[in-house]
């Protein structure tokens, strides 16, 4: 087939010498013409189709970083040229990560697949490997949980390491889960307590990912296990230690809102459930004065001067499932976070309207209490405290925002909806105002929520607020009601911040130790969009949920399942995926070669 | 009394029982009963620290059986079942009484609703005085699945399967694979090529020799239970030779979906008005590099419509999830065809939430496309335009954003058609034994932790035949079916319920009306014995043949008459 | 009856300088933020709406450009970067053009080269007649008096002259103003009365500029300088044209200085010569949000300005120096400049000096009218469910 090949750019391409490319592609069998037309050419489809009528062109290949912007333009050039205008192929070096300096090789076999009409996943395919049977899963969220359960039920070997001192991740935080209102620890803890009882799972707690060496299928990783200086084995959890313990701090787990002592169990239904002792923060192991807890614990499992150590693991897979963090709200000022002490994150009203938050559950406003030990007031949530009357919900707080984060964090808007229902069950007299930009109901049983909480008389303002600010002691939201059209500006007791998503701190470490590249906005790549969500450029390496980009529990779930085939598909079969950049062009150009008969016809 | 020293726990669920019940006092109502030995409340009965108290109890207390008053049994029968077992008693010698969905979650007056746990709490002690220890046994696991549906969703399910060494018998009604991913030309948001996707599948598949591709064949019928599956195939060319029978393990349903007829519409003019096209329709133009009106113009206008049958009270209520960016792909489409071409986009809220998506968004208005929103349940009304406009016809629709009712030139509209369950859903789902909501999509066991298996064992759904999808959830999904039915073939044996209903033979008339009653053909017939007899592995234990039996010969293990009269006694307090 | 929607009129206001309007997603945030916009007119997010859907009789009628004094602080926040501050700027520029009936206005602003042409032949011919005049009639050496090189009878005819056409111009421009806006602004017809009963708010806006003021939501309580700034080319502005048509004949006399006259000329140049400077470097530097892009026209008002002060200062000087030679060829290099700027007026950024005043005016006529309304009043609580 008389070939053409076309060079367009919607964005330059950092340092991808497309000359050399082009070059390469002149040479290649069939290829009778081969044309530069820069970033974003203005084509015209009479001129185009009387060039390729010239040159007798019957297959275009569009190569660059997206060439799928132009395939419509050359499709109907081949069509007004009375050419097969199915006859467009695409090189597409963006979706296959082929648009930097060091990827010349990738970006040459892309083209020659395409001049050939073979998909280049068809034809990258990287050399089997054998693989070891035992996996490792890095962090112990849902998405972690649900991927250690599908590969241990299946019988196989899991390491499952966590960061925290317990696995739940983000979603044992929870209240409620949107749309179907059943509580987050309800359908959460059975699963976190398989994980605990699970001969197959290797649970690691407190601890962190040092070092990955070796190959795909046999991957040698190093893990920091900290210290948790409690036997995890003997503790029961009766909490005499914690009564003891002079420290009293942060709690991370209630996002801050209430304390903890230095000596601690996350949450009552944490897995492991035995206490930890948090060492920054351990006058003990900071100072080697106090240690109570260590003379009061009755099974005597304390052990304050026990050191981290060092444990190296063999795994022929690895599970990338670190999940996400919130942006700082206090980083978008107009909202006043931090300053006002009813503003408050949605990860903060989450544990107050948790049955086990600083309230039982009770939504109640900050007050000013004296604290004794420090000697001065502070805003705490106290049982006895006022219940809000009014409350404002703004979503895209830090999301869509060229200031913050440009994407869409995917769940916030769900879950606002999800609040001002608490808030209505609640206190039923309360009004709750949501200010949205576009309310994204998409998934199964959204929209039918949405509709449900406005029945339920939640006022839903089509205009993001702009500002909070306070007067004589009350929070203003001020904003504009596009749909009424009119500015509005009111008093409200509390304000809800839909914070946006970002991923979690150490990604950047992670992805340099495993060679998983991340996207412009900092989550992990995965190697093709829609073929491949799930895989990455390394071999046995996938991601699974929030890691890849923000998602809800319900696809978190999904695509932690479907790598968990990836890894039981390699296990069982005895083959493994090297990387996908050892690849040579030589290689593919001989399978492309050998797939070339195919035909792709759609019916 | 087979069991006389029972655990009685009753749990607070957070608040969710307790904001409504007094758990305590029915704690004390309970634990005044002769044969309970204890009786105990907690915030999480379910967690790890409840479940430890109850096996704790069990040795302590040398329990016989337990009560738990906490949530559907649907929820967490399995886990306190788990419980007993180890600490090594019989997994059936527990009850539990559902104070909350039943109670909680349903009742407003906090003191008729701790009468009523009470109540509950009362007939599951009854009952569980009454229960016996019961053995599971476990079957084989036929290592074959049956996929029904060949798209991208069937296909991935397949590989995977395949791949890791396993037959697979992938089953499609048309004559090719692909589905409906064939009718698209390139993907949102990256505009990366459908047909490379979709020949790399299809190639992979026909590659591999683990897979059976039934091309214009159905599946007729399906009978067994999980892991020993038979199922009737009806093959159409070119394999019509082969056996029509073939013997699966799991089934994976990932039949798709059908995009929502236009015409249903009536004042969107599709069919009427030629130039009113569905997205469907557009795709057609695209491939064939030929955008123009009917009557061959190029267009000056083209408006593209969103939300077609979906969001809608008198269609679909719900978002069909994918039309928003294959939308905004449209508009970088004609832009990139015609470059002269205006084209306004008329929306709801623009459903960008996918990864890339918003900065496809972004990217889409830098274009200058005319974004217009309209309410929802409001109908943009299309009609011909005058001679003296330059255009076809005109969008007349109230603008939210503007608050004006605005007139939309266009010589072309693309209604972006929503998705809906297939026609034949029904038909599928009562082959293959699972529910289907409202809408018709197919049900899964737990919308959030188990979005791919079915209340029926060995049954996994996937893709668009759930719910509406893009492609890398589809993918997503479909490797998450593949992951489980992996898990359960590489365990080669599963462990059938104990709750099943058998035939006193002694005492079967050979009648047969059972035979036909049972809704899982689970009941054959004996003829030289003239006894009926029930596959165990294959009884749900609905108990329609108990019910029925004249000669009352059919016994439901875990449901005997005792029990469910006890149980009826206590709830009557 | 529905409004057609254009989506060719984004392009037309992108030659006035709109450049990024396109992004906009419609948070509100920017009417949210700004100081001006209120629950009767709501801005900058509406009228970049109407642009954006290309309503041109929408966006013809709206007061909302003239209300906003671009602080920038919407372009700040804006999270799509739509540029809400840049687009209602050129929204006026857009909006000068539409008053104008000539299309004088419009030509300027689509193209600088035209502009450009226009204003070098009028200064060229200025040059040219003038020198002639002088050359012919008068002495090079004599600055003032009788056989002045230029005398001041000549410069104050034709100042008058021109005076008369621009006030002509800007009158019609300000009747078609008046009836884009009032047309539909009010459901009732306005009683005369009212317009009466506002008129005070035309020099309390042209002489106070006072909206400008508030117009600093980042620094509240230090003195606002770019109001300041401005105030200080208005007002200098205004009394240079005072002294000028009235006082021009005292105005030149000298050597020696009439403090009566020149005190009040040095402090409008030195208004002026600050207020320019201080817009000019803002400019060039893009150190302010509301300086980040110039339109030519920008720059073609605030060169002229600038112009006309310096060589009227140096004019000035040469002349009380006791250089009447090198004063007179400042003075005819000033003129240069003068007539061009004058002639454009009407066409020009400068309009605005006219315009924003009467839009206040008007304003507060349409707020009234909208109080004596009979029609039920929105209800200031905000408490409307959504449908």
């Amino acid at each position: 087939m008389r070939t053409g090949v076309y060079f367009c750019q919607v964005e330059q391409m950092d340092g991808l010498n497309l000359d050399a490319v082009a070059k390469y592609a002149s040479n290649l069998p069939e290829v009778e013409t081969v044309e530069t037309l820069g970033v974003q050419p203005r084509l015209d489809p009479q001129l185009l189709a009387e060039s390729l009528k010239r040159g007798r062109i019957e297959r275009v290949v569009i190569a660059g970083d997206q060439p799928g912007y132009f395939k419509p333009i050359f499709t109907r050039s081949m069509a007004l040229a009375g050419q097969d205008p199915t006859e467009v192929r695409l090189a597409s070096f963006r979706s296959r990560g082929a648009t930097f300096q060091y990827s010349l090789e990738r970006a040459k076999a892309i083209v020659a697949c395409a001049t050939m009409a073979v998909p280049y996943a068809l034809a990258a395919i990287p050399a089997e490997t054998p693989v070891h049977p035992s996996t490792l899963i890095i962090g112990g969220g849902v998405a972690g949980i649900q991927a250690s359960l599908e590969i241990a039920d299946a019988g196989r070997q899991v390491y499952l390491v966590e960061r925290s001192g317990t696995i739940g991740g983000h979603m044992a935080m929870f209240d409620k889960t949107f749309p179907t209102l059943d509580c987050a620890a309800c359908i959460l803890t059975p699963k976190m307590v398989a994980v605990g009882q699970h001969d197959m799972i290797n649970l690691i707690t407190n601890c962190e990912v040092t070092e990955v060496s070796g190959a795909p299928g046999a991957y040698r990783v190093k893990i920091l296990k900290r210290a948790r200086r409690v036997d995890a084995k003997a503790c029961v959890a009766c909490g005499i230690c914690s009564d003891v313990c002079p420290v009293s701090v942060p709690s991370d787990f209630d996002a801050n809102i209430t304390t903890r002592k230095a000596i601690y169990v996350p949450f009552p239904q944490a897995v492991p459930n035995a206490y930890l002792v948090d060492a920054l923060n351990c006058t003990y192991v900071q100072t080697k004065k106090c240690g109570a807890c260590a003379k009061k614990c009755p099974k005597e499992c304390i052990n304050l001067e026990e050191q981290d150590e060092t444990m190296e693991v063999e795994v022929g897979n690895i599970i990338v499932a670190t999940g996400y963090d919130v942006l700082d709200a206090g980083k978008v000022e107009r909202y006043g976070y931090g300053k006002h002490p009813n503003v408050l994150t949605a990860l903060e009203f989450e544990r107050l309207t948790n049955a086990s938050g600083p309230t039982g559950g009770k939504i109640v406003m900050k007050t000013r209490q004296f604290n004794k030990r420090l000697k001065k007031d502070e805003w705490t949530f106290d049982v006895s405290g006022p219940p809000p009357q009014s409350v404002a919900i703004i979503h895209c707080v830090g999301s869509r925002d060229a200031s913050y984060n440009p994407y869409c964090s995917r769940v916030c808007c769900m879950y606002s909806l999800k609040f001002a229902h608490l808030v209505k069950e609640k206190l039923h007299d309360a009004a709750c105002y949501e200010f949205y930009i576009d309310m994204r109901a998409f998934g199964k049983g959204y929209e039918e929520f949405a509709e449900r909480i406005k029945q339920e008389g939640a006022f839903v303002v089509r205009g993001r607020s702009a500002t909070v600010t306070e007067t004589d002691g009350r929070l203003v939201v001020k904003g504009e009601d596009i749909v009424n059209d009119r500015l509005v500006e009111f008093p409200v007791d509390m304000v809800l911040l839909a914070v946006g998503l970002i991923p979690a701190p150490g990604t950047e470490d992670l992805s340099r130790m495993l060679g998983v590249t991340r996207g412009p906005d900092g989550w992990f790549s995965e190697l093709d969009y829609n073929g491949n969500p799930t895989d990455t450029e390394r071999g046995c390496i996938y991601v699974a949920g929030m890691c890849q980009a923000p998602k809800d529990i319900p696809d978190t779930v999904a695509q932690a399942s479907a790598v968990a085939a990836g890894v039981l598909r390699s296990i069982s079969s005895g083959k493994g995926i090297g990387h996908w950049d050892t690849l040579s062009l030589s290689e593919i150009e001989a399978r492309a070669k050998s797939l070339a008969r195919v035909s792709d016809k759609p019916a | 009394m087979p069991n006389s020293r029972i655990g009685v726990y009753i749990c607070n669920c957070g608040t969710n029982i307790a904001k409504l019940v007094d758990c305590e006092a029915v704690a004390r109502f309970a634990s005044e009963h002769p044969t309970v030995a204890i009786t105990k409340t907690y915030k999480y009965m379910c967690s790890n620290p409840g479940q430890e108290m109850i096996a704790q109890d069990i040795h302590e207390q040398a329990l016989d059986s337990v009560v738990v008053s906490a949530c559907s049994p649907r929820m967490h029968e399995r886990t306190f079942r788990r419980v007993l077992q180890t600490a090594g008693l019989n997994p059936y010698m527990c009850d539990m009484a559902n104070i909350r969905e039943h109670c909680s979650w349903v009742h407003k007056d906090a003191a008729a609703a701790t009468e009523k746990a009470k109540a509950l709490t009362k007939a599951a002690i009854l009952r569980v005085e009454r229960h016996e220890a019961l053995d599971r046994f476990s079957v084989d696991m036929c290592p074959s699945t049956l996929v029904i549906g060949g798209g991208i969703a069937g296909m991935t399910a397949a590989l995977e399967l395949a791949e890791a060494g396993y037959p697979v018998h992938l089953v499609e009604k048309k004559d090719h694979l692909g589905g409906n991913l064939t009718r698209t030309d390139l993907t949102a948001p990256y505009l990366d090529s459908a047909r490379d996707l979709i020949t790399e599948r299809i190639t992979r598949v026909q590659e591999n020799r683990n897979i059976e591709v039934l091309l214009n064949s159905q599946v007729k019928t399906l009978e067994g239970f999980i892991g020993n599956f038979t199922a009737g195939i009806e093959r159409g060319s070119p394999q019509a030779d082969g056996k029509n029978q073939i013997q699966v393990g799991n089934v994976v349903v990932s039949t798709g979906y059908k995009e929502f007829d236009a015409a249903r519409i009536s004042h969107y003019g599709y069919g009427k008005l030629p130039n009113v096209i569905t997205s469907f329709d557009f795709e057609k133009m695209l491939r064939a590099g030929r955008i123009q009106t009917k009557e061959g113009r190029i267009p000056q206008y083209v408006a593209i419509l969103h939300c077609v049958g979906s969001r809608s009270q008198e269609f679909h209520g719900y978002c069909s999830r994918v039309c928003c960016m294959t939308a905004l792909k449209y508009v970088h489409e004609i832009k990139s065809a015609i470059p002269k071409c205006y084209v306004s986009d008329l929306y709801i809220d623009m459903h960008a939430f996918g990864k890339g998506h918003e900065d496809f968004y972004r990217k889409t208005s830098e274009v200058k496309t005319v974004f217009l929103m309209y309410g929802k349940n409001e109908h943009p009304v299309i009609r011909k335009a005058d001679p003296k406009d330059d255009c076809e016809m005109i969008i007349e629709v109230n603008e939210k954003l503007s608050g004006e009712r605005i007139e939309i030139p266009a010589d072309m509209v693309i209604l972006m058609v929503g998705m809906e369950s297939r026609e034949d859903a029904a038909q599928v789902a009562r082959l293959v034994n699972i529910s289907q909501d409202k809408d018709g999509w197919f049900i899964e066991s737990h919308p959030k932790l188990d979005p791919v298996a079915t209340t029926t064992d060995g049954i996994y759904i996937a893709g668009t035949c759930v719910a509406p999808k893009d492609i890398p959830d589809t993918v997503a999904q479909a490797r998450a079916a593949a992951a489980r039915i992996l898990g359960k073939i590489s365990r080669g044996k599963i462990e059938v319920d104990a709750v099943f209903a058998e035939v006193d033979e002694t005492r079967c008339s050979g009648c047969r009306m059972c035979n036909e009653l049972c809704p899982y053909s689970a009941i054959e017939f004996d003829e030289e014995k003239r006894r009926s007899r029930i596959i165990s592995a294959v009884c749900k234990a609905c108990g329609c043949c108990v019910a029925s039996c004249p000669s009352g010969a059919i016994k439901g293990r875990h449901f005997t008459d005792q029990q469910i009269f006890a149980q009826i006694e206590g709830v009557l307090l | 009856m529905a409004i057609r929607v254009n989506p060719k009129l984004i392009d037309e206001l992108e030659r006035f300088g709109s450049e990024d309007v396109q992004n906009c997603y419609h948070c509100g945030n920017c009417s949210a933020v700004c100081p001006h916009a209120d629950d009767m007119f709501v801005f900058p997010r509406k009228p970049m709406r109407f642009l954006q859907m290309g309503l041109e009789k929408k966006l013809e009628r709206s007061l909302t450009p003239w209300l906003c004094y671009y602080c920038g602080q919407c372009s700040v926040q804006c999270p799509r970067e739509a540029e809400p501050g840049e687009t209602m700027m050129s929204m006026r520029r857009w909006l000068i053009s539409r008053y104008d009936f000539t299309g004088i206005a419009k030509l300027f602003y689509m193209s600088w080269k035209g502009e450009l042409a226009f204003v070098v032949i009028i200064a060229l011919l200025t040059g040219v007649g003038l020198s002639a005049y002088g050359l012919s009639k008068g002495d090079i050496g004599i600055y003032d008096g009788p056989g002045a090189f230029l005398p001041s009878s000549l410069i104050h005819t034709i100042d008058l002259v021109l005076m008369a056409v621009l006030t002509f111009l800007l009158a019609v421009n300000v009747m078609r103003m008046w009836r884009f806006i009032m047309e539909d602004a009010a459901k009732a017809p306005i009683p005369f009365g009212l317009y009466l009963k506002k008129l005070y708010l035309l020099p309390v806006h042209f002489f106070s500029q006072k909206r400008y003021a508030k117009c600093d939501p980042e620094n509240k309580n230090r003195v606002h300088i770019p109001w300041i700034t401005h105030l200080g080319i208005v007002l200098g502005y205004f009394t240079m044209l005072v002294l000028i048509v009235l006082f021009l004949d005292r105005l030149q006399a000298g050597p020696e200085i009439q403090w009566s006259v020149h005190l009040f000329g040095y402090l409008a140049s030195i208004g002026l010569l600050i207020g320019t400077v201080y817009v000019l470097y803002g400019r060039l530097k893009k150190s302010q949000v509301q300086h980040r892009r110039s339109h030519s026209t920008d720059w073609m008002f605030l060169w002229l300005l600038f112009y006309m002060v310096v060589t009227g200062i140096i004019q000035h000087l040469l002349h009380r120096a006791g250089f009447p030679e090198a004063a007179n060829i400042a003075y005819v290099a000033h003129l240069m400049g003068v007539f061009p700027w004058l002639l454009r007026m009407p066409f020009s950024k400068w309009a605005h000096m006219i315009y924003r005043p009467i839009a206040m005016y008007f304003a507060g006529i349409i707020r009234e009218s909208a109080a004596l309304d009979k029609a039920p009043q929105r209800s200031t609580q905000y408490l409307q469910p959504a449908a």
